[in-house]
């Protein structure tokens, strides 16, 4: 049974960075779990603020192709959402035609996101969260920007620990991993907006 | 190893247990009382009574093989002696692909003879469904990813939670809807377990920091997650009974860990869906497996306000 648990404080959205000059790593314990807190570096609180300004713009163009298309009602068939999923799907991927790989993960905030999951998996979880991502996660070969989520693999477990500490997404977008990458799915039309390298130690 | 009873009167079923050889009645331990448990021998039967709640519970079911279909055939045939209105979803419902032949063959066909019978299916979602599930039909989530319902009978709410992401949004309106319930029971299902003797996912502590607190506080007896894949009864915590009910599809067997101080009781070894009655302050539950075999059962008293 696993007792103790990690969350690292970015603050890339709840406030509580501290501003550093030099990438640190601390714990703190809350009752029986424990916390190590990360503290950012400018150039990393410099690229949090950029993915936080990216998604943003995402989430508007995403809202506003989603507006344009046929309201999914409470009652609907597994043919409507799928239909609905695909042409939302079509229409973001024909307007982001040029996206390309880290668009949103650019080195420095893969870096981060790099940094952020060796401190989650250093802690006493490490085993047990790294086997919860890996759980039917088989990666896929030549993941491609603007592509359908592959349909033959399960959404991946995200541990809570993992997902805390990371920039928080609007309903429309999730993070999955696909391997070892680390995905930026639109979930509303399972389409991979960007991905990250091998950030998984 | 008897298969399951059923007696048409609650409280002849409640003095059965205490009676019952494996039966025990356990002192108080917070205010949700476990009265009376029975054994894989000598189950403590459903009361099958007129009017009252009845439901079943399942979870991580969506995997369309053999042994989510024998269960789901299981299932049906306990209704025709059982006849439960609902079946409450605590997540991961649909595995891998989620294109319409998915929800036909790892839903609509394994449950077609109770969706025939006009069985309710009450969906909440796993870390492996996508947010579209919310406007399946047969989900009968209103478009929503988490949401209570008040039960045909009985006083009985149920909140569904959505637990990959408990965010401040969600759980604000947790705690305005469980302060607002006027019913007695106060049910909340969702997927992640914050108690769990699961080796490969257990309890979620982050989750349990959020969740403990706000169920303690509005009197929620009972909780119903998934996640881990077998079935197990967690000792009262706080006062409130919390289940395992991860055993729909595919299976985690020798998963439970061994001695944990957690379990009331585990089974890991063959898929189980959890049959609930309730009426008035009790609530019956059978654990049944695949076979048609009760693995646990027993009386459980809801919680109820402190005298001011």
């Amino acid at each position: 049974m696993n007792t103790q648990r990690v969350l690292i404080v970015l603050g890339l959205t709840g406030g509580l960075c501290c501003a550093a000059t030099a990438p640190a790593v601390e714990t703190a314990k809350v009752g029986e779990i424990q916390r190590p807190i990360i503290t950012l570096t400018p150039e990393e609180r410099a690229a949090a603020d950029q993915f936080e300004a990216k998604l943003k713009d995402y989430i508007a163009d995403h809202r506003k192709a989603e507006a344009a298309l046929p309201h999914l009602s409470k009652d609907s068939t597994p043919q409507e959402i799928d239909k609905n999923q695909r042409a939302l799907g079509t229409q973001l991927a024909a307007e982001r035609a040029g996206a390309k790989q880290g668009d949103f993960f650019t080195p420095p905030m893969e870096g981060l996101v790099r940094r952020t999951l060796q401190a989650v998996l250093a802690g006493p979880d490490a085993k047990t969260i790294k086997a919860s991502i890996m759980d039917e996660n088989p990666g896929v070969p030549n993941l491609k920007i603007n592509d359908r989520y592959p349909d033959n693999i399960p959404l991946s477990t995200m541990p809570p620990q993992v997902l805390e500490p990371l920039p928080k997404l609007d309903e429309e977008m999730e993070y999955r991993f696909l391997g070892k990458h680390l995905v930026l799915l639109d979930t509303h039309a399972h389409l991979v907006v960007d991905f990250t390298g091998n950030v998984l130690p | 190893m008897r298969s399951r009873q059923l007696l048409p009167i609650g409280f002849l079923a409640a003095l059965l247990a205490l009676a019952c050889p494996g039966g025990t009645v356990q002192p108080t331990s917070g205010p949700a009382e476990v009265l009376a448990k029975g054994t894989q021998e000598a189950p403590i039967p459903l009361p099958n009574a007129k009017g009252s709640l009845k439901f079943v519970v399942l979870g991580d079911f969506g995997v369309a093989d053999r042994r989510q279909y024998s269960l789901g055939a299981e299932m049906s045939r306990f209704h025709d002696t059982f006849p439960f209105d609902t079946v409450v979803l605590v997540g991961d419902n649909l595995y891998g692909a989620e294109r319409p032949q998915d929800f036909k063959t790892k839903f609509e066909d394994p449950y077609k003879p109770l969706l025939d019978k006009n069985v309710k299916f009450m969906g909440a979602l796993g870390n492996h469904d996508a947010r579209e599930q919310r406007f399946y039909k047969l989900f009968n989530m209103d478009g929503k990813l988490y949401y209570s319902f008040k039960a045909p009978s009985e006083s009985v709410r149920f909140f569904m939670l959505d637990s990959t992401y408990p965010v401040p949004d969600q759980i604000a309106w947790l705690e305005k809807e469980l302060a607002d319930s006027k019913e007695d029971w106060k049910i909340a299902c969702f997927h992640h377990p914050i108690y769990s003797s699961g080796g490969r996912h257990g309890s979620d502590l982050k989750l349990r920091e959020t969740l403990e607190p706000l169920f303690i506080k509005y009197n929620v007896s009972v909780a119903f997650t998934g996640h881990d894949h077998f079935y197990e009864r967690i000792k009262p915590q706080h006062g409130i009974v919390y289940y395992v009910v991860g055993s729909g599809g595919q299976l985690a067997i020798g998963d439970i860990a061994k001695g944990s101080p957690l379990t009331a009781k585990g089974f890991d070894t063959d898929n189980v869906f959890l049959a609930v009655e309730i009426q008035g302050d009790k609530m019956y539950f059978n654990a049944i497996s695949t076979p048609g075999t009760v693995i646990d059962s027993g009386i459980i008293e809801r919680r109820k306000p402190e005298p001011s």
